[in-house]
């Protein structure tokens, strides 16, 4: 039995990189929601970080599902299971979520951007004016469905672990808050390094306002990684077998030690904690900052995934 | 804004109101279906005291279900020897599809190509409708399911309801086995040999305490190992 590839393995590491750019995507998406309604207002279109989250959040989701179709034994029948849906099945019920987010992510983003897009319309094609102007009519119950939906998503990526009866370690309730609390963070990462890509200025306001709800984000997620783990101790038997099995000695135990709590929580956390939110950012403290909260998260996806299916009831 | 803040807060109360209204609808109906409920629930019994292991049954299930080399909807696990020879012995034990009531592959399938029959209580598998996501397989805390290589759709023991019981025989396994160790039948019939059976033997079912109800008795071999 080696780290990647054992008897009871069934999912291997496409779906923890769908669960990744799943949860990327839902935590960019409430991050550029955040950003508009508490940092920019009404210019939101034209930082960097915001256009960044817009171009990260349906490029991930759609990438992501792109994985999932070429992940099934059967790629080509994949337009099953948007016709036929089992109101039991945590994954029908997450492909509905998947959908809705979707609509609501494109018409968010098309009304964020309705002054360029009318003005690019204006004398092309004046009929979308007719319709951004309907569809703006309509703004808050978009962000709101937005805001929902999002976190949604964010928590599915764990419910769709957390419903599989024969792995203690991911029947675990606190599983799809972890999942929601890794995936925001990793929104609000991929948002940071796409913006500073983009050439936004790594001081501006939302990298502070970011960097200041990064690190209640971070805290909580280590709460829930200790509860996680506690949660299986405290159970005993298998669940107990399985913590060990996970965070002990061997390949996961240094995945779970040195990448996901080392590198991909305190290392952001101490960054953030080191330069507050009122002290001058540079370009390479946001970009290295960003890069390892986003390391840390795909890690963590790995983690759970493989050590959770290691060790059966 | 603020009126159109409340208006979506109003929007979004009445959406979920609906949405429960309409769950509770579907449990009513639900319970409703319950009471009209078929007269045949199939079980099976493998008797590990009369089990010789010679796998007549394997060879039976792949012969009549047309199951592809490689994979199995059936094994019978050997463990031993145990004890000091010349008394020495294996015990033989039997992994396939338990046929839960309650079952975790039916329940996590999005398309629903994972299904109880109705009229059988047999477990089955529309491979038609099955997109290979391998969700079930992963949710099978017995782990039986496999990728048919075939068909590609994930693939179990389904009671030979598709080949034998369709024709009204018995299983391919129950009707091979040279020592009667498997009983198949009807756990709402009084009279059929399972429920005789299962009255009379101590019979034990694997992780029931998952809840998901397993229809597959097994009668333990009085020599096996006892482990704790």
């Amino acid at each position: 039995m080696s780290a990647l590839h054992f008897d009871t393995l069934v999912w291997h590491w496409p779906i923890a990189i769908y669960l990744f750019l799943a949860g990327a995507s839902a935590g960019a998406m409430f991050f550029a929601v955040l950003l508009k309604h508490f940092v920019l207002k009404h210019n939101a279109y034209q930082s960097g970080f915001v256009q960044a989250a817009c171009i990260v959040a349906p490029v991930a989701v759609m990438a992501g599902l792109g994985i999932l179709v070429l992940d099934l034994t059967k790629p080509l029948d994949f337009w099953k299971i948007l016709v036929f849906y089992n109101p039991k099945s945590v994954m029908s019920m997450g492909v509905l979520i998947l959908l809705i987010y979707q609509v609501f992510m494109f018409m968010w983003i098309g009304l964020l951007f309705r002054k360029p897009i009318d003005a690019w319309c204006e004398s092309r094609f004046p009929i979308v004016l007719k319709f951004t102007a309907w569809l703006s009519r309509f703004e808050a119950t978009i962000t709101g469905l937005l805001v929902i939906f999002s976190l949604a998503l964010g928590a599915y990526t764990g419910f769709l672990l957390s419903a599989l009866p024969g792995y203690p370690m991911l029947k675990n309730p606190v599983l799809p808050l972890l999942f929601l609390a890794s995936g925001l963070s990793s929104g609000a990462a991929s948002s940071l390094l796409g913006g500073v890509l983009l050439n936004a200025n790594p001081n501006a306001k939302e990298v502070h306002f970011i960097h200041k709800v990064e690190i209640p984000l971070i805290l909580l997620e280590i709460v829930l990684i200790f509860t996680f783990f506690m949660g299986l101790v405290l159970s005993g038997g298998q669940s107990k077998f399985a913590a060990f099995n996970a965070i002990g000695y061997g390949f996961w135990g240094w995945v779970f030690w040195i990448g996901i709590v080392g590198l991909g929580l305190s290392g952001p956390l101490a960054m953030n904690l080191f330069m507050t939110a009122t002290s001058k950012r540079k370009w390479a403290y946001v970009a290295g900052t960003a890069c390892l909260s986003l390391i840390g998260v795909l890690l963590l996806r790995n983690f759970i995934l493989y050590t959770g299916q290691m060790t059966v009831v | 804004m603020e009126n159109s803040k409340r208006r979506f807060l109003k929007g979004t109360c009445a959406l979920l109101a609906g949405a429960s209204g309409a769950t509770l609808l579907a449990t009513v109906s639900a319970s409703n279906e319950a009471k009209a409920e078929p007269s045949v629930k199939y079980a099976l019994i493998h008797d590990e005291t009369k089990c010789i292991g010679c796998k007549a049954c394997e060879v039976a299930c792949r012969e009549t279900n047309q199951v592809p080399e490689g994979v199995a909807r059936l094994k019978i696990e050997q463990t031993g020897p145990y004890g000091e020879y010349p008394n020495q012995f294996y015990h033989f034990s039997r992994k396939s599809c338990q046929h839960c009531e309650d079952a975790p592959c039916v329940n996590v399938c999005p398309t629903g190509a994972a299904f109880i029959d109705k009229e059988t209580g047999i477990v089955s598998v529309d491979a038609w409708k099955c997109v290979g996501c391998q969700y079930c397989i992963a949710a099978c805390p017995y782990k039986i399911r496999f990728i048919n290589p075939v068909t590609h759709a994930a693939d179990k023991c389904d009671f030979c309801r598709e080949t034998n019981l369709a024709q009204g025989k018995q299983p391919a396994c129950v009707a091979a086995c040279p020592t009667k160790a498997l009983v198949f039948g009807n756990l709402k019939d009084p009279s059929s040999q399972v429920v005789q059976v299962l009255k009379a033997n101590p019979t034990q079912r694997a992780k029931v305490d998952l809840g998901t109800r397993p229809k597959l008795f097994r009668i333990v071999a009085k020599s096996g190992e006892v482990a704790i």
